[in-house]
Protein backbone atom coordinates (compact mmCIF):
# COMPACT_ATOMS: atom_id res chain seq x y z
CA UNK A 1 0.00 0.00 0.00
CA UNK A 2 1.16 3.80 -0.51
CA UNK A 3 -0.30 6.62 0.97
CA UNK A 4 0.19 10.10 0.08
CA UNK A 5 -1.02 13.21 1.99
CA UNK A 6 -0.97 16.38 -0.27
CA UNK A 7 -1.82 19.61 0.76
CA UNK A 8 -0.90 23.04 -1.11
CA UNK A 9 -0.18 20.61 -4.21
CA UNK A 10 3.09 19.28 -2.74
CA UNK A 11 3.56 16.05 -0.96
CA UNK A 12 3.54 17.14 2.65
CA UNK A 13 4.29 13.17 3.69
CA UNK A 14 3.92 9.41 2.17
CA UNK A 15 4.33 6.09 3.21
CA UNK A 16 5.34 3.41 0.77
CA UNK A 17 6.23 -0.16 0.99
CA UNK A 18 9.10 -2.21 -0.99
CA UNK A 19 10.39 -5.46 -1.44
CA UNK A 20 14.41 -5.88 -2.85
CA UNK A 21 15.97 -8.70 -3.49
CA UNK A 22 19.76 -7.45 -2.40
CA UNK A 23 19.11 -6.62 1.54
CA UNK A 24 19.87 -3.45 3.16
CA UNK A 25 21.53 -3.78 6.39
CA UNK A 26 19.31 -1.68 8.82
CA UNK A 27 21.12 -2.11 12.65
CA UNK A 28 23.48 -5.23 10.76
CA UNK A 29 20.03 -7.26 10.01
CA UNK A 30 19.17 -8.12 6.25
CA UNK A 31 16.29 -5.97 5.53
CA UNK A 32 14.17 -6.82 2.16
CA UNK A 33 10.64 -5.44 3.10
CA UNK A 34 11.05 -1.94 3.47
CA UNK A 35 8.99 1.39 4.00
CA UNK A 36 10.33 4.51 2.91
CA UNK A 37 8.67 7.66 4.52
CA UNK A 38 8.50 11.17 4.48
CA UNK A 39 7.38 12.83 7.26
CA UNK A 40 5.30 16.67 7.12
CA UNK A 41 8.16 19.70 6.89
CA UNK A 42 10.74 17.08 6.68
CA UNK A 43 12.77 16.92 3.20
CA UNK A 44 14.15 13.82 4.48
CA UNK A 45 13.70 9.98 3.14
CA UNK A 46 13.32 7.45 5.83
CA UNK A 47 14.04 3.82 5.41
CA UNK A 48 12.15 1.64 8.07
CA UNK A 49 12.00 4.87 10.33
CA UNK A 50 15.75 5.47 10.01
CA UNK A 51 16.83 8.34 8.59
CA UNK A 52 18.15 6.89 4.92
CA UNK A 53 21.43 9.31 4.39
CA UNK A 54 22.26 7.39 7.73
CA UNK A 55 22.41 4.03 6.23
CA UNK A 56 24.79 1.63 4.16
CA UNK A 57 24.66 3.80 0.99
CA UNK A 58 23.16 6.62 2.47
CA UNK A 59 24.95 9.25 0.41
CA UNK A 60 23.05 7.44 -2.71
CA UNK A 61 19.62 8.01 -0.97
CA UNK A 62 20.19 11.12 -0.17
CA UNK A 63 21.23 12.29 -3.32
CA UNK A 64 18.10 10.94 -5.02
CA UNK A 65 15.84 13.20 -2.26
CA UNK A 66 14.80 16.28 -4.40
CA UNK A 67 13.73 14.36 -7.14
CA UNK A 68 11.75 11.95 -5.55
CA UNK A 69 9.94 14.52 -3.45
CA UNK A 70 9.24 16.38 -6.56
CA UNK A 71 7.85 13.07 -8.36
CA UNK A 72 5.67 12.76 -5.47
CA UNK A 73 4.86 16.51 -5.57
CA UNK A 74 4.13 15.77 -9.26
CA UNK A 75 0.99 13.71 -8.26
CA UNK A 76 0.03 16.50 -5.80
CA UNK A 77 -0.05 18.76 -8.53
CA UNK A 78 -3.34 17.67 -9.31
CA UNK A 79 -5.25 18.62 -6.29
CA UNK A 80 -5.91 21.81 -5.02
CA UNK A 81 -6.98 20.62 -1.57
CA UNK A 82 -5.69 19.03 1.36
CA UNK A 83 -5.77 15.34 -0.08
CA UNK A 84 -5.07 12.11 1.31
CA UNK A 85 -4.41 8.89 -1.75
CA UNK A 86 -3.93 5.48 -1.44
CA UNK A 87 -2.89 3.86 -4.41
CA UNK A 88 -2.29 -0.18 -4.80
CA UNK A 89 1.69 -0.82 -4.92
CA UNK A 90 1.22 -3.64 -7.20
CA UNK A 91 -0.71 -1.38 -9.67
CA UNK A 92 0.07 2.06 -8.86
CA UNK A 93 -3.88 2.75 -9.22
CA UNK A 94 -5.58 5.06 -6.67
CA UNK A 95 -8.11 2.91 -4.08
CA UNK A 96 -9.38 6.33 -2.29
CA UNK A 97 -8.69 9.86 -2.28
CA UNK A 98 -10.05 12.34 0.82
CA UNK A 99 -10.28 15.37 -0.15
CA UNK A 100 -10.14 17.50 3.53
CA UNK A 101 -11.21 14.29 5.06
CA UNK A 102 -14.09 13.63 3.11
CA UNK A 103 -14.30 10.62 0.62
CA UNK A 104 -14.33 11.55 -3.14
CA UNK A 105 -13.24 8.24 -4.20
CA UNK A 106 -13.53 5.06 -2.90
CA UNK A 107 -12.72 1.38 -4.02
CA UNK A 108 -14.15 -1.50 -1.40
CA UNK A 109 -14.49 -5.13 -1.77
CA UNK A 110 -16.51 -7.39 -0.59
CA UNK A 111 -16.15 -10.94 -1.52
CA UNK A 112 -16.35 -10.82 -5.05
CA UNK A 113 -18.40 -7.35 -5.51
CA UNK A 114 -16.43 -4.22 -6.46
CA UNK A 115 -17.82 -1.17 -5.08
CA UNK A 116 -16.98 2.36 -6.23
CA UNK A 117 -18.33 5.33 -4.58
CA UNK A 118 -16.94 8.58 -6.53
CA UNK A 119 -17.86 12.55 -6.26
CA UNK A 120 -15.66 12.66 -8.96
CA UNK A 121 -16.77 12.28 -12.58
CA UNK A 122 -15.34 8.99 -14.59
CA UNK A 123 -13.00 11.11 -16.74
CA UNK A 124 -11.56 12.80 -14.41
CA UNK A 125 -10.47 9.94 -12.13
CA UNK A 126 -9.76 8.22 -15.47
CA UNK A 127 -6.94 11.31 -15.56
CA UNK A 128 -5.85 11.18 -11.88
CA UNK A 129 -5.33 7.20 -12.36
CA UNK A 130 -3.48 8.27 -15.76
CA UNK A 131 -1.11 10.36 -14.00
CA UNK A 132 -0.63 8.92 -10.52
CA UNK A 133 0.42 5.24 -12.76
CA UNK A 134 2.43 6.87 -15.13
CA UNK A 135 4.53 9.02 -12.48
CA UNK A 136 4.96 5.66 -10.41
CA UNK A 137 6.05 3.32 -13.43
CA UNK A 138 7.86 5.41 -15.49
CA UNK A 139 9.55 7.93 -12.45
CA UNK A 140 9.45 7.14 -9.01
CA UNK A 141 10.10 3.18 -9.36
CA UNK A 142 13.10 3.55 -11.67
CA UNK A 143 14.65 6.26 -9.78
CA UNK A 144 14.06 3.76 -6.38
CA UNK A 145 15.46 0.49 -8.77
CA UNK A 146 18.46 2.95 -9.51
CA UNK A 147 19.47 2.96 -5.59
CA UNK A 148 18.74 -0.36 -5.01
CA UNK A 149 15.47 0.85 -2.93
CA UNK A 150 13.11 -1.16 -4.90
CA UNK A 151 13.37 -4.94 -7.23
CA UNK B 1 -51.42 16.53 -16.81
CA UNK B 2 -51.61 13.10 -14.53
CA UNK B 3 -48.39 12.52 -12.46
CA UNK B 4 -46.98 9.23 -12.32
CA UNK B 5 -44.04 6.95 -11.49
CA UNK B 6 -42.29 3.90 -12.52
CA UNK B 7 -41.32 1.83 -9.71
CA UNK B 8 -40.52 -1.27 -11.81
CA UNK B 9 -38.55 -1.84 -15.08
CA UNK B 10 -36.89 -5.24 -15.65
CA UNK B 11 -36.32 -7.53 -18.94
CA UNK B 12 -34.15 -10.48 -19.27
CA UNK B 13 -33.92 -12.96 -21.63
CA UNK B 14 -32.92 -16.62 -20.43
CA UNK B 15 -31.40 -19.81 -22.77
CA UNK B 16 -31.26 -22.17 -19.84
CA UNK B 17 -32.72 -25.80 -20.43
CA UNK B 18 -34.43 -24.39 -23.79
CA UNK B 19 -33.59 -24.49 -26.97
CA UNK B 20 -35.32 -20.90 -27.93
CA UNK B 21 -34.51 -18.04 -25.45
CA UNK B 22 -37.34 -16.33 -23.51
CA UNK B 23 -37.69 -12.80 -23.03
CA UNK B 24 -39.48 -11.34 -20.07
CA UNK B 25 -40.38 -8.09 -19.06
CA UNK B 26 -41.96 -6.72 -16.25
CA UNK B 27 -42.63 -2.88 -15.78
CA UNK B 28 -44.57 -1.00 -13.11
CA UNK B 29 -46.11 2.61 -13.26
CA UNK B 30 -48.13 4.03 -10.38
CA UNK B 31 -50.48 6.86 -10.31
CA UNK B 32 -50.46 7.72 -7.07
CA UNK B 33 -53.27 11.03 -6.46
CA UNK B 34 -55.73 7.64 -8.08
CA UNK B 35 -54.12 4.88 -5.90
CA UNK B 36 -53.34 2.92 -8.65
CA UNK B 37 -51.40 0.59 -9.81
CA UNK B 38 -50.58 -0.53 -13.31
CA UNK B 39 -47.93 -3.45 -13.80
CA UNK B 40 -46.89 -4.60 -17.58
CA UNK B 41 -46.10 -8.14 -18.17
CA UNK B 42 -44.02 -9.24 -21.30
CA UNK B 43 -43.61 -13.27 -21.76
CA UNK B 44 -42.23 -13.49 -25.32
CA UNK B 45 -45.89 -13.91 -26.57
CA UNK B 46 -48.25 -11.10 -24.98
CA UNK B 47 -47.73 -8.36 -23.53
CA UNK B 48 -50.85 -7.41 -20.49
CA UNK B 49 -51.24 -4.96 -18.33
CA UNK B 50 -52.67 -5.93 -15.35
CA UNK B 51 -53.16 -9.26 -16.70
CA UNK B 52 -55.65 -7.86 -19.54
CA UNK B 53 -54.09 -8.41 -23.15
CA UNK B 54 -52.74 -5.03 -24.83
CA UNK B 55 -53.96 -4.82 -28.57
CA UNK B 56 -53.27 -4.48 -31.37
CA UNK B 57 -50.69 -6.88 -30.85
CA UNK B 58 -47.83 -5.53 -32.87
CA UNK B 59 -47.57 -3.17 -29.49
CA UNK B 60 -45.55 -6.41 -28.46
CA UNK B 61 -43.47 -6.77 -30.96
CA UNK B 62 -42.95 -3.02 -30.59
CA UNK B 63 -42.01 -3.51 -27.25
CA UNK B 64 -40.11 -6.61 -28.03
CA UNK B 65 -37.62 -5.05 -30.20
CA UNK B 66 -36.93 -2.38 -27.90
CA UNK B 67 -36.13 -4.85 -25.10
CA UNK B 68 -33.89 -6.56 -27.69
CA UNK B 69 -31.85 -3.39 -27.91
CA UNK B 70 -31.46 -3.03 -24.11
CA UNK B 71 -30.36 -6.58 -24.36
CA UNK B 72 -27.97 -6.25 -27.02
CA UNK B 73 -25.65 -3.38 -24.85
CA UNK B 74 -22.08 -3.16 -25.64
CA UNK B 75 -22.10 -3.21 -21.08
CA UNK B 76 -23.98 -6.62 -21.62
CA UNK B 77 -21.12 -8.02 -23.94
CA UNK B 78 -18.51 -6.43 -22.30
CA UNK B 79 -19.37 -8.47 -19.58
CA UNK B 80 -19.91 -11.34 -21.32
CA UNK B 81 -16.13 -10.96 -21.90
CA UNK B 82 -15.61 -11.94 -18.10
CA UNK B 83 -17.89 -14.94 -17.97
CA UNK B 84 -16.71 -18.63 -18.61
CA UNK B 85 -20.25 -20.25 -19.12
CA UNK B 86 -21.97 -20.22 -22.25
CA UNK B 87 -25.12 -17.70 -21.99
CA UNK B 88 -27.71 -18.86 -20.08
CA UNK B 89 -28.91 -15.57 -18.92
CA UNK B 90 -28.62 -11.90 -20.14
CA UNK B 91 -30.35 -8.64 -18.14
CA UNK B 92 -31.34 -5.47 -18.00
CA UNK B 93 -33.11 -3.39 -15.09
CA UNK B 94 -33.63 -0.39 -13.43
CA UNK B 95 -32.94 -0.33 -9.27
CA UNK B 96 -33.53 2.21 -6.62
CA UNK B 97 -35.86 3.95 -8.89
CA UNK B 98 -36.17 7.45 -6.56
CA UNK B 99 -38.55 9.80 -7.81
CA UNK B 100 -38.03 13.43 -7.34
CA UNK B 101 -39.87 16.57 -8.52
CA UNK B 102 -37.26 17.32 -11.04
CA UNK B 103 -37.06 13.40 -12.77
CA UNK B 104 -36.12 10.04 -11.89
CA UNK B 105 -33.21 8.64 -11.05
CA UNK B 106 -32.20 4.93 -11.45
CA UNK B 107 -29.14 2.60 -11.53
CA UNK B 108 -28.73 0.68 -14.34
CA UNK B 109 -28.38 -2.75 -13.63
CA UNK B 110 -26.75 -4.82 -16.82
CA UNK B 111 -26.35 -8.71 -16.30
CA UNK B 112 -25.01 -11.44 -18.13
CA UNK B 113 -25.02 -14.88 -16.64
CA UNK B 114 -23.88 -14.62 -13.00
CA UNK B 115 -21.70 -11.51 -13.67
CA UNK B 116 -23.54 -8.22 -13.05
CA UNK B 117 -22.80 -4.27 -13.35
CA UNK B 118 -24.27 -1.48 -12.00
CA UNK B 119 -24.12 2.24 -11.48
CA UNK B 120 -26.16 5.11 -10.43
CA UNK B 121 -27.85 7.44 -9.87
CA UNK B 122 -28.36 7.63 -13.31
CA UNK B 123 -31.07 10.14 -14.71
CA UNK B 124 -33.59 8.52 -16.37
CA UNK B 125 -36.95 10.74 -16.96
CA UNK B 126 -35.92 13.29 -18.49
CA UNK B 127 -32.81 11.77 -19.60
CA UNK B 128 -29.29 13.52 -20.12
CA UNK B 129 -29.43 15.79 -23.07
CA UNK B 130 -25.55 15.48 -23.40
CA UNK B 131 -24.91 11.65 -23.58
CA UNK B 132 -21.15 12.64 -21.70
CA UNK B 133 -22.77 13.64 -18.72
CA UNK B 134 -22.70 10.03 -17.58
CA UNK B 135 -18.53 10.18 -17.04
CA UNK B 136 -19.10 13.80 -15.24
CA UNK B 137 -21.36 12.97 -12.23
CA UNK B 138 -20.87 11.57 -8.62
CA UNK B 139 -21.31 7.68 -9.59
CA UNK B 140 -21.53 4.06 -7.64
CA UNK B 141 -20.54 1.61 -9.44
CA UNK B 142 -21.14 -1.70 -8.19
CA UNK B 143 -19.87 -5.23 -10.53
CA UNK B 144 -18.62 -8.77 -9.60
CA UNK B 145 -17.37 -8.86 -13.12
CA UNK B 146 -14.10 -8.45 -12.47
CA UNK B 147 -11.13 -9.89 -9.99
CA UNK B 148 -8.71 -7.33 -9.27
CA UNK B 149 -8.53 -3.41 -9.77
CA UNK B 150 -6.87 -3.48 -13.03
CA UNK B 151 -9.59 -4.91 -14.94
CA UNK B 152 -12.04 -2.81 -12.62
CA UNK B 153 -10.31 0.21 -14.04
CA UNK B 154 -11.03 -0.83 -16.98
CA UNK B 155 -14.46 -1.68 -16.86
CA UNK B 156 -14.89 2.10 -15.42
CA UNK B 157 -13.21 3.54 -19.12
CA UNK B 158 -15.40 1.25 -20.67
CA UNK B 159 -18.93 2.61 -18.29
CA UNK B 160 -17.53 5.95 -19.84
CA UNK B 161 -16.74 4.59 -23.79
CA UNK B 162 -20.10 3.11 -23.33
CA UNK B 163 -22.01 6.31 -22.23
CA UNK B 164 -23.54 6.58 -25.97
CA UNK B 165 -25.19 2.96 -25.68
CA UNK B 166 -25.88 3.73 -21.90
CA UNK B 167 -27.82 7.29 -23.64
CA UNK B 168 -29.63 5.23 -26.38
CA UNK B 169 -30.72 2.52 -23.52
CA UNK B 170 -32.34 5.01 -21.50
CA UNK B 171 -34.00 6.93 -24.29
CA UNK B 172 -35.06 3.52 -25.13
CA UNK B 173 -36.55 2.63 -21.49
CA UNK B 174 -38.01 6.24 -22.59
CA UNK B 175 -40.13 5.07 -25.56
CA UNK B 176 -41.14 1.76 -23.76
CA UNK B 177 -42.51 3.99 -21.14
CA UNK B 178 -44.07 6.15 -23.46
CA UNK B 179 -45.98 3.23 -25.21
CA UNK B 180 -47.12 1.98 -21.86
CA UNK B 181 -48.37 5.46 -20.61
CA UNK B 182 -50.26 5.58 -23.78
CA UNK B 183 -51.90 2.14 -23.29
CA UNK B 184 -53.30 3.31 -19.95
CA UNK B 185 -54.20 7.14 -21.01
CA UNK B 186 -51.57 8.86 -19.44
Amino acid sequence: MISIHCSKKTAQSFFMETKIKEPIYIGGVPTYDLYLEKFPNQEYLYVNSIRAKELPAGTNYQLIEPTLFGYFDEICQLFNDNTEIEIQDETYLPLSIQVNGKYVFKIERESTTFTVDTELGLSEIRDISNKIERVFKFKIIPLLKRVGLYD
Amino acid sequence: MTRWELTKFKVQQSSEGVVTPTLNFEAEIIIPEAYKSFMFIYNGKQLTVNGSEIKPEYLAFEIKLKLESLLSSSLIRELSKHSRKVEYLRGFSLRKISVYAEGTLANLRYVYNDKFLEFGSVLIIPPYKDWSKLCKVPLTIKTNAVSNVKSLYELLVEICRSAVTVYTNVNTVNEILKVLLKEIGV
